[in-house]
């Protein structure tokens, strides 16, 4: 793209700027002389708001306007030459400077919140960096909250995102590169790995992704996700995000690489694995035993959410022989009454609950609570009484939704959100065979899927021995040796240190 | 939940007992009828007959749950296997549940008796027989599967347990049966029917029934009672009994020898003895040694002279150890059966005696 550069005349720069923003109300224009016998006109831009207004007037007007006019006599000799380069190194008291020779580069300074000097006479100016952003600052996340670990979490300035991730990796050797998306929102994208750790090819890959974007806008980390993600269509995310430092810390330990993007807390992380999603990083501040307990419970409880109102269904449908005839009995006694197929009675159940969920979501929190009152009431008692569904199928769906609530993340639980009304609907038309035909298909699927060339199901597809330590259980820490094999191609992790033991005699080894 | 088969007249006649899932469910009340209906069909056939329920059932019969099926005696002396075919031919039948036979009634009648603390008569039979044979070993629960593979196989005839209705057949049925504290009219397991190939030939007493079990080595939970030298009685209770079957061939003759192996502790005394003493343990089982080997005996001269039906399974253990010498004698396997000699040696072990040690009555009398 060509780009325009400045003009000589200041005059001619502030018309082309005005003409360029629509007059636009929130810009400043302040046009002031500077220097002994305020021979320069100097032309300052800001834009109201997203400039920080007490420090413009501390460290740049004060200073341009006072301290220059006493201190003029060493430039006085060269005016022409180097006001700029003069300004910049005794002048202006401010941390970041740069120069600008275009308007592109100007507009997008100007517009991201800095501060724009113009001389007349020059054509280039200095870019004061000056922002000042309105931010929630660090609070707590709230979509991933954890009982024992750090309670920071990311807000929507890039720049303190990373300030958090630094905080927690204080080596060299995590890097960091920005890119600009987005042709008119210009949003900075960061991204962080460890060199030396994560896969180069796995960040040249990313790279060549992220060039290829090419669209007006990026509002949050899930449009990103969306170019760069590898299964289009699968229920399955193959991008990770999260709202926790620690998270994102600990994935670049691994070898992974953090994606940073300004105006959203919410991070994300490539490649990542299908177990990923099961792991929460309170498996690690834990013991190893709750750990890994917790963590078999997550993965039966995805099962859960995903199959259990098909199994229902297809039991009721087509299996009464599995069921012990106390139960059977009892089943059938409440399905007495109850006018719809046990599919259509779980479609029912199982869209009324989306229906809450989604409405709890959206509606202001105030009305919350009468909310919740009419939801239990609907779901639970009113429908059974009034013999549209059976008492069983209330568990059922109760079971489900609770069970769909326990993965960490919420991405997987959407999958299995989406997937449970297909077995459902394979289940009243095949029973319990079309469900295992359906498993199948799954599992074919899943061990199609890979997130930046890695396998999705690793490390059980392709199975990796030492994978095993950190998948469905978590061995302690000190017995995880190795990094992930298949993210990372360093894995030398640490050396082996044998916990303190006790010896026979008691005294410690 | 049962099905109940009776022949009239060369026709089957099927009782098929449904449950009513309002009357059974702990949710509601119900509507104070009757917690299962008894449907009832004619035909040429075993699934004619299963057929024919739809003229009477507004429901499609659901198989998959039936608990026990109900052979009536005279059904079962003409032969049962037109009904085992059909119940193991079906798919939604499986074969885990038990085959009884009405003893001197009809099978219909036995399904037609309302029934305390299960209110389901089918669940009522089936937990008894689970109860009786875990508990006291003179009966037989006899599921399809082991009755089928009893019948086919050589050397082995089947047994069933048998089904009697003590009281009023007739006032079973009326919901009144189970509002007095005594019920009119009850169900008993009373016997073993032995069975020649698919026909029934005879009965076992309880205690004949006891010693096939003890033979079979099915036994799990069983009283011995004995008699003490100078009256009274002692009763053991046996928790372990194994027993295993020897067969040799003297003179191209087989002969059977059976090793029961008893343990057991001291359930009950009613005499005076003194149990400290290791000769009076000694002597109880000897007793007792010598009252089990007594009862098998017998049980099997009644079975050798009376049946004629192999239903120890001498023959089966012969094919097993000898099937050369089986061969020889299988095709006239039922008059050897009658001829064989058996020995059988007990060895009874007693090793508790309970809470307290010499009689109570002792003590009294001080």
């Amino acid at each position: 793209m060509k780009k325009t550069p400045l003009n000589l005349e200041l005059q001619e720069n502030i018309q082309h700027i005005k003409k360029k923003l629509g007059e636009s109300t929130d810009i400043v224009i302040r046009e002031i002389r500077i220097g002994k016998e305020g021979t320069f006109k100097v032309g300052i831009f800001y834009i109201d708001g997203l400039s920080n207004t007490p420090s413009l007037q501390n460290f740049v007007m004060e200073t341009l306007m006072i301290d220059i006019s006493i201190s003029q006599t060493e430039n006085e000799e060269s005016p022409n030459s180097n006001l700029m380069k003069a300004l910049k190194d005794y002048a202006l008291t401010v941390g970041e400077i740069k120069d600008v020779a275009n308007f592109e580069d100007l507009f997008t300074a100007l517009l991201s919140g800095d501060v724009i000097l113009l001389v007349d006479g020059y054509s280039d100016g200095l870019i004061i960096g000056n922002k000042h952003v309105i931010e929630r600052g660090v609070t707590e996340p709230s979509a991933q909250s954890v009982i024992r670990g750090p309670r920071d979490g990311f807000s929507e300035n890039v720049r303190v995102n990373t300030a958090l991730i630094r905080r927690r990796i204080k080596d060299p050797s995590l890097w960091m590169e920005s890119k600009e998306i987005g042709r008119l929102t210009k949003t900075t994208v960061a991204i962080m790995y460890i060199h030396g750790v994560a896969d180069d090819k796995i960040v040249k890959e990313l790279h060549s992704r992220l060039d290829r974007i090419d669209i007006d806008g990026i509002l949050e980390s899930g449009n990103i996700e969306e170019f760069i993600q590898d299964s289009q269509y699968s229920p399955f995310p193959t991008v990770y995000n999260t709202e926790r430092p620690d998270v994102v810390a600990a994935a670049l330990l691994e070898g992974r690489i953090a994606i940073l993007v300004d105006g959203t807390p919410f991070v994300l992380i490539v490649p990542v694995l299908f177990v990923q999603f099961f792991q929460s990083s309170e498996d690690y501040y834990q013991r190893a035993i709750m750990g890994s307990l917790i963590r078999l419970l997550r993965f039966f409880a995805f099962g859960i959410s995903m199959l259990a109102p098909a199994l229902f269904v297809a039991v009721i449908t087509f299996h009464h022989e599995i069921i012990p005839p106390a139960l059977l009995i009892s089943i059938a006694a409440q399905r007495e009454g109850v006018p719809f197929p046990a599919f259509v009675e779980a479609v029912i159940m199982e869209i009324t609950f989306e229906i809450l969920r989604e409405a709890g979501l959206r509606m202001p929190r105030v009305i919350g609570s009468a909310m919740s009152i009419v939801g239990a009431f609907v779901i639970g008692t009113a429908a059974v009484e009034a013999g549209i569904i059976s008492a069983a199928m209330v568990i059922v769906v109760s079971i489900t939704a609770i069970s769909s609530f326990v993965s960490p993340t919420y991405d997987i639980a959407i999958a299995s959100r989406i997937l449970r009304f297909l077995f459902m609907g394979i289940a009243a038309s095949f029973g319990l065979f079309g469900i295992m035909v359906a498993l199948i298909a799954l599992i074919l699927h899943l061990t199609s899927l890979s997130s930046f060339g890695v396998p999705y199901m690793a490390p059980i597809a392709p199975y990796s021995a030492s994978g095993q330590k950190d998948t469905f259980i978590r061995m302690p820490i000190w017995k995880l040796l190795s990094r992930p094999k298949y993210i990372s191609k360093n894995s030398d992790r640490q050396k082996y240190s044998a916990p303190t033991r006790k010896d026979k005699k008691g005294a410690d080894v | 939940m049962a099905l109940g088969v009776d022949k009239i007249d060369d026709e089957y006649l099927v009782s098929a007992q449904v449950v009513v899932p309002g009357e059974v469910s702990s949710m509601k009340g119900g509507a104070g009828q009757s917690p299962v209906t008894l449907f009832q069909a004619k035909g040429a056939t075993m699934n004619d007959a299963i057929r024919n329920l739809a003229l009477v059932s507004p429901r499609t019969g659901y198989f998959g749950h039936l608990q026990i099926v109900v052979i009536g005696e005279s059904m079962a002396q003409e032969g049962i296997a037109s009904i085992l075919d059909y119940l193991s031919r079906y798919y939604e039948i499986r074969s885990d549940f038990y085959l009884l036979v009405a003893k001197e009634t009809a099978a219909e009648k036995v399904l037609n008796i309302q029934t305390v603390l299960e209110r389901i008569p089918a669940n009522n039979i089936f937990n008894i027989l689970h109860t009786s044979e875990h508990r006291l070993s003179n009966t037989r629960a006899v599921t399809l599967a082991n009755l089928i593979v009893d019948l086919e196989r050589e050397g082995k005839e089947g047994v069933l347990t048998g089904i009697y209705i003590i009281g009023d057949e007739e006032s079973g049925s009326s919901k009144q049966n189970v509002e007095s504290i005594t019920p009119t009219a009850q169900l008993k397991l009373d016997g073993i029917a032995v069975f020649k190939e698919d026909k029934l030939v005879g009965w076992l007493t309880d205690e004949e029934g006891k010693a096939y079990n003890i033979i079979t080595d099915k036994v799990k939970n069983t009283l011995g009672t004995l008699s003490c030298p100078e009256g009274g009685k002692v009763n053991v209770h046996v928790d372990s009994l194994t027993s295993k079957l020897k067969n040799t061939i003297v003179d191209g003759k087989p002969e059977i020898e059976i090793d029961i192996q008893i343990s057991g502790n001291i359930g009950e005394i009613d005499c005076e003895i003194d149990v400290t003493k290791e000769e009076t343990i000694k002597m109880l089982e000897k007793t007792y040694e010598e009252q089990v080997e007594k009862n098998v005996n017998e049980t099997i001269q009644v079975v050798q002279n009376d049946f004629q039906s192999d239903i120890f399974g001498f023959g089966a253990a012969i094919h097993q150890s000898n099937p050369k010498e089986w061969k020889k004698i299988k095709n006239q396997w039922d008059t050897e059966f009658s001829e064989i000699k058996v020995t059988v040696k007990a060895k009874v072990n007693i090793r508790h005696f309970g809470t307290v040690n010499n009689p109570i009555q002792e003590n009294i009398k001080d």
